[in-house]
This record gives structure tokens, C-alpha cells and sequence, in this order.
């Protein structure tokens, strides 16, 4: 699976559901606070991506990280899964 | 389809109360305690599909994460949360051992808490929820020897308001019941002059009863309460009028 790719696509799905206009083109260095989801839009795509994915990386990690931008939150995802 | 409402401290008390009338309602519930108590057996007989239980032991901060993974894996993303679990240690401040402290608070303020934001994930998918904070009247008028328990309930009002305005945009409603002295398990000490005094104070010469607490959760969580949020529903034969 492409998880980039799949967190593109749950992220215009909760864009959607949470009424948020999401900018034309998230790339890796994308600030994740200017991609036009807002910080409940962001809780959506956590929850979304738990059910999707069986993991929520950022309530097994022993300190509290937010990612800055999309490439830093794919990279979460992606470490996690390999773990 | 069946709404799913999981509630805490489900084996006794208010908690079986609510349940009870949720299961009449049509709702299905999902139970969380330590264990079953014979009472919650029976309704487990009564309602075999529409009522599941789960032992859970809330105090078990680290686990409250995978446990609300599995619920939603298990039974589907709920339409309501009850927080009814608490424990109400009963002694003056200065005697309190510490550790009864932090498990009174690890209990009655952080698994709600922790409960709320892992079962609102799911609602907030569902773009649609309630959560009902059972609090007390003790958070405002202040009695002897509860101080940590009356702690922990005003920390849970405080925290219910500012969810709900979190929440609110995404069809969440976040509320409070806060019961006067009522007759359970959890109140079993207070007897005597102490009972006497506080059904005599009431406006309605009587203590309110689990169900009266119960009917108001079940209102929270109904289509007409759907403009409620952020609310404190105080149900005590008017003790604090």
C-alpha cells in the first residue's frame, strides 16, 4: 500500500466531512496548519486513519511530537507501520 | 439503526440505572465495569442483544486507548459515551492517604478524559454524538470530607464546557448530570441525622432517585435535547435551589 497516497485521499475525505477547503496541491513540505484543514479536521484524520490502518502512531509514542508538515506526518505513519 | 451508548460504572448504582433505561428506550448499550454484579446479570439475560458487557478497569490509564480501539473494532462507532464511573472516598483532606488521591483522580477526571477523546474520534467520523459527564452537586455547594471528589467533579464540569465548544461544529454535544445525594452504593455511609437533615432541606422533602438522574441523561441523549450542549442538568429534589 501507498501510504502517502492513502493519506492524501482520507485527507480530502475528512476535508470534505469537515467542510475545510483543502489547497489544490499538498506536497511533502506542505505546513499542515496552511493546507486548509483545520486542528478538528486534523483529529478526523487521525480517527480516520485508525480505522483504516489499526494504528494511531501518535498516542504509542512516549512524548507528544506534532508534525509541521505532510512529509513529517507521512513519515510518522510510515515508521509506524514498519514497526 | 440501534444508537450505541457506552457507559461506565455500569454494574451498580446510577450506572445500572442507566442502562436499564436505555435498554427500554431501544438503545443499545454497552456496559463497562471491573466485573458484574448479579443485577447486571440479570439484564444481561433480560436484553442478551441489545446489552454487551465489558470488564474494564478505568483506573488502567494505559490501557483506556487500545480498549476504546477494540470497542469501536468490535461493536461499530457509538453514538454516545456516559461517563458514570467515580469513586467518592470519603474523609477529611489532611488524613488522605496520597494514593487515594491520585486514584480518585486518576479515575473520576482522567479516564473520562481519556475516554472522551478516544470515543469522540469516531463521532467526530460520524460527524454526529453525545457525551453525558455525570458530575455532582457537590462540585458547587462543597460538603465535609469530599474535597478531592468534589475536585475531581468541578474539574469535569470545567472540562465538559470547553469540549463542547471543541466539538460542537462537528454535531457533538458535550453535557453534564450532576445528582444530589442519592441512595446508592456509593452513598451507603451517609445515613442518620446527616440523611435526615438533607432530605429535610429539599424542596421536594425527599433525596432524588437513580432514575430521576438517569431520566435526564436519557433526555441528553434524545433528538429533543439535540440544541444542548455545554450544559449542567442538576437533578436533587431542588436541594441547591
Amino acid at each position: 500500500m501507498n501510504i502517502e497516497q492513502h493519506i492524501k485521499d482520507s485527507l480530502t475525505q475528512v476535508a470534505q466531512l469537515a467542510n475545510c477547503h483543502l489547497i489544490t496541491d499538498i506536497e511533502q513540505d506542505t505546513v499542515l496548519l496552511q493546507s486548509g484543514l483545520d486542528s478538528l479536521g486534523f483529529a478526523m484524520l487521525v480517527a480516520q486513519l485508525e480505522e483504516d490502518l489499526g494504528i494511531d502512531p501518535f498516542s504509542e509514542m512516549q512524548i507528544a511530537i506534532y508534525p509541521r508538515t505532510f512529509g513529517e506526518f507521512v513519515k510518522i505513519y510510515q515508521l509506524a507501520l514498519k514497526a | 439503526m440501534t444508537k450505541l451508548v457506552v457507559v461506565t460504572g455500569a454494574s451498580r448504582g446510577l450506572g445500572l440505572t442507566i442502562c436499564q433505561q436505555l435498554l427500554v428506550s431501544g438503545y443499545h448499550v454497552l456496559a463497562l465495569a471491573r466485573s458484574q454484579s448479579p443485577m447486571l446479570t440479570g439484564l444481561l439475560a433480560e436484553y442478551s442483544s441489545t446489552l454487551n458487557f465489558v470488564a474494564a478497569d478505568l483506573s488502567d490509564l494505559e490501557n483506556i486507548s487500545s480498549l476504546c480501539s477494540k470497542l469501536v473494532q468490535q461493536y461499530g462507532r457509538p453514538y454516545a459515551l456516559v461517563n458514570n464511573a467515580a469513586v467518592g472516598y470519603d474523609g477529611v483532606l489532611a488524613t488522605m492517604h496520597n494514593s487515594e488521591i491520585t486514584k480518585l483522580l486518576d479515575l473520576n477526571i482522567q479516564a473520562p478524559i481519556l475516554l472522551c477523546k478516544y470515543l469522540l474520534r469516531p463521532m467526530l467520523l460520524n460527524q454526529n454524538g453525545r457525551i453525558v459527564n455525570i458530575s455532582s452537586i457537590i462540585a458547587r455547594t462543597g460538603f465535609n470530607g469530599l474535597s478531592v471528589y468534589a475536585a475531581s467533579k468541578s474539574a469535569l464540569e470545567g472540562f465538559s464546557k470547553s469540549l463542547a465548544r471543541e466539538v460542537g461544529k462537528a454535531g457533538i454535544t458535550v453535557n453534564c448530570v450532576a445528582p444530589g445525594y442519592m441512595q446508592t452504593d456509593m452513598t451507603q455511609s451517609l445515613q442518620g441525622d446527616k440523611l435526615e437533615s438533607i432530605k429535610r432541606r429539599s424542596p421536594l422533602g425527599r433525596l432524588a432517585t437513580p432514575d430521576d438522574a438517569a431520566a435526564a441523561v436519557l433526555y441528553l441523549l434524545s433528538e429533543q435535547a439535540a440544541a444542548i450542549t455545554g450544559s449542567i442538568i442538576t437533578v436533587d429534589a431542588g436541594s441547591a435551589a
